[in-house]
């Protein structure tokens, strides 16, 4: 009998901690805060873009009003810092820290990638240089990573450019012969670049000095819409913001599905086409929830 | 000799087992000696005249009816001894290559009847018609094409079967029997001056001849597609692609939107002076993503009609508004650009008007004068960066309830906003 007893208990945990897919914790997210204005008191329209800078900034591409909004993030509350509108930045649909200090963002109209301060001052176009033919670069999103090295998704020429900061060119990653359209792209702190097929409904990767994007997903067509943005955390899961759904879908780091959090919906927690997305290194989600106007913050539990 | 003798008798013994199941199988209804069919036929008394057709189906004529019909009862319609969509393939298991690459519809849904009357008919392989006339029926926007094209193609007036096959093609697409161009190219010469002077010197023997040309006929000269554009119409190839005698000579001249652009400049000036870009017309691919580059049969040289063309990428949407309760005129008639702008918009999803009760209004007239609290002034009391439009409630693209509302109208919609009736 005791054996019995022992065989019942004893293997599910042996096969949980065997498969990684049964062994995985179940991730949660937790409402924590949301964003509805700027500094300037002005609503947010159809923010697409958000950014930390692993501190206590959170930049936002407030895309409709044509403005980068800065919040100051204290505990699991937001407070409006700063706002600014550009004519070189008339519409930003994407943000990033750059880690030499000032923020980089794409204008989705002119199809560029403007420099500026922190304070809101232009410092130029980022101006991607020795890049081999063809020579016409169209971001459709770009990620800056630990190193400041910058990682554009150039779907004209069909690749992930990588360039210093300065904007040398390094490598490039062709796109895979198979895909649909890629969307957005993450990088972790090993290198490797993910990218997010938003008509196959999956994951590519290309793992540090790799020459090619292979898939990295199933296709997750079955639990998601139309994905559109795609962040990693440090234990390497991938969340990936389902715009048409409404919703947010968890990967293991095997690719594996973890789990489809929030829904679609008007009140805080719920998204309404949400675009990019951000995770910190402290387990806090940030993402633009576009169609609600408004900047969500999430607490990932364990 | 020992063993041709031993040989022998196996197969005489394999050969009266099988003739002994065979009686076995028609002898399970324990059927008086000689009777089979005509059993039947003592009330099935239509069938009489049936049987006098030229094509009988073979179990039909030996009278084994017992074969496709249970007797007594059955879960299947007309009293079959199986689904009908399987029970053809008892006897015609061969009918479906294990690899194909193209599947007649029919075929894959094991609705054989759409083209065989399981009994007999006046045709050649129990067909319900002769020719091209059975496949018209189903195929009704080729036999328009057909019927009006001033340039025939020869083998279409011969026959479908010239080219397709009727059940599946293991090694081409759309039932062909080989794919294109060989398929052409066993007719159609391709190593003749003539070949050569009606391309313009472009090497285009081992080119898709289909993505210029109609092989149902047309009535553009050379068959071309109804819709040409208009540098193959002129054959003025060399605009998009260096000489015929470069090595690159099929490839274009400029990548992407880059090579369209120099024509269609006005076109592309206002798609990139506006906000938001449907992103696919700038990648690699580019306009190709929905238009053809040489002819089509769609207008606007599209790949194909339009709910196809968008559905290609969007499949989410149209998943959404099949399985939805009501169904969104538009959406299901592919009439994206309805509501959508293809190439750009300064809204976002691309919309084609800044004001979605206008949008809606375009065609929900009553909408404008005769609705819940909508507008600019009305703030949505779930979230107070929004005010209240038709998307408040409408999911446009389809949803489980009724009107493609987000929530059950009775129960949840309502008080999403009026809290205190929530029951």
């Amino acid at each position: 009998m005791r054996s019995v007893l022992r065989f019942v208990v004893l293997f599910p945990a042996v096969f949980c901690l065997a498969h990684p897919s049964h062994g995985a914790e179940a991730l949660k997210l937790r409402p924590a805060a949301s964003a509805y204005s700027d500094s300037d008191g002005k609503p947010l329209k159809n923010p697409e873009g958000v950014a930390y800078d692993g501190k206590s900034l959170l930049a936002v591409a407030d895309t409709g009003n044509g403005k980068i909004a800065l919040y100051a993030i204290q505990g699991e509350g937001l407070k409006p810092h700063a706002s600014f509108a550009l004519p070189q930045l008339t519409y930003p649909i994407r943000v990033q820290f750059d880690p030499q200090g000032g923020i980089l963002a794409l204008d989705g109209k002119t199809r560029k990638i403007v420099r500026l301060t922190l304070a809101g001052e232009f410092r130029g176009y980022l101006d991607p240089s020795g890049i081999p033919t063809p020579g016409t670069v169209v971001p459709r999103s770009f990620r800056i990573d630990g190193k400041g090295n910058i990682h554009v998704l150039d779907v004209f020429s069909g690749r992930v450019l990588v360039l210093d900061p300065s904007g040398k060119f390094q490598r490039e990653i062709p796109f895979p012969r198979e895909h649909g359209f890629f969307s957005d792209l993450a990088v972790d702190g090993n290198g490797t670049v993910f990218l997010v097929d938003s008509v196959g409904g999956r994951v590519f990767s290309a793992r540090g000095n790799a020459k090619e994007i292979a898939p990295f997903s199933e296709s997750l067509q079955e639990d998601l819409n139309f994905p559109v943005g795609i962040a990693v955390d440090g234990r390497g899961r991938i969340y990936l913001s389902d715009q048409n759904g409404g919703g947010i879908v968890i990967l293991g780091p095997d690719g594996s599905f973890r789990g489809r959090q929030s829904g679609m919906g008007w009140k805080d927690g719920l998204l309404r086409y949400p675009s990019a997305l951000h995770v910190s290194d402290s387990g806090t989600l940030f993402i633009a929830d576009r169609g609600n106007n408004r900047v969500q913050l999430f607490t990932i539990i364990q | 000799m020992r063993l041709r003798h031993r040989i022998v008798l196996l197969l005489l013994g394999l050969a009266v087992l099988s003739s002994g199941s065979l009686a076995l199988s028609q002898d399970q209804f324990r059927l008086k000696p000689g009777a089979k069919g005509k059993v039947c036929l003592t009330c099935h008394t239509a069938f009489q005249e049936k049987m006098k057709l030229p094509f009988v189906h073979t179990p039909v004529k030996a009278g084994n009816c017992s074969d496709c019909h249970n007797p007594h009862t059955s879960s299947h319609g007309k009293l079959l001894a199986d689904d009908p969509s399987r029970i053809c393939r008892k006897c015609h298991d061969g009918i479906l290559p294990g690899k194909a690459k193209s599947v007649h519809k029919a075929v894959g849904e094991g609705n054989c009847v759409k083209c065989h009357d399981p009994h007999a008919a006046k045709f050649k392989n129990n067909l319900l018609q002769d020719g091209n006339s059975l496949c018209f029926n189903c195929h009704k926007g080729i036999a328009e094409g057909v019927k009006g094209a001033r340039f025939k193609h020869n083998p279409v007036e011969k026959g479908c079967l010239s080219c397709h096959k009727a059940h599946a093609s293991e090694g081409a697409d759309f039932l062909l029997k080989a794919g294109v161009p060989s398929l052409c190219t066993s007719c159609h010469r391709t190593d003749g001056p003539s070949f050569a002077k009606q391309h313009v010197n472009y090497p285009v023997a081992r080119s898709r001849c289909t993505s210029c040309h109609d092989p149902h006929g047309s009535s553009q000269a050379g068959i071309l597609w109804q819709n040409v554009h208009s540098p193959v119409a002129k054959k003025m190839c060399s605009q998009c692609h260096p000489d015929p005698g470069s090595p690159d000579a099929l490839k274009a001249k400029r990548p992407g939107f880059e090579l369209c652009r120099g024509c269609h400049s006005d076109m592309m000036n206002e798609t990139f002076g506006r906000n938001r870009i449907h992103w696919p017309l700038v990648d690699h691919v580019s306009c190709q993503n929905c238009h053809a580059p040489h002819a089509s049969r769609q207008d606007a040289l599209l790949r194909g009609p339009m709910k196809t063309v968008c559905n290609s990428c969007h499949q989410d949407v149209a998943r959404r508004q099949e399985t939805s309760v009501t169904k969104h005129k538009p959406i299901e008639g592919g009439e994206c650009t309805k509501c959508h702008r293809p190439h750009s918009s300064d809204l976002v999803s691309l919309l084609d008007n800044t004001n979605v009760i206008n949008l809606c209004g375009s065609c929900h007239e009553w909408m404008k004068h005769s609705s819940h609290p909508i507008g600019d002034n009305v703030v949505d009391q779930r979230n107070r960066n929004l005010s209240l439009d038709c998307l408040s409630c409408h999911r446009s693209h389809g949803s489980e309830f009724k009107d493609f509302t987000y929530f059950n109208a009775k129960m949840d919609l309502c008080v999403q906003c009026h809290t205190g009736f929530k029951r």
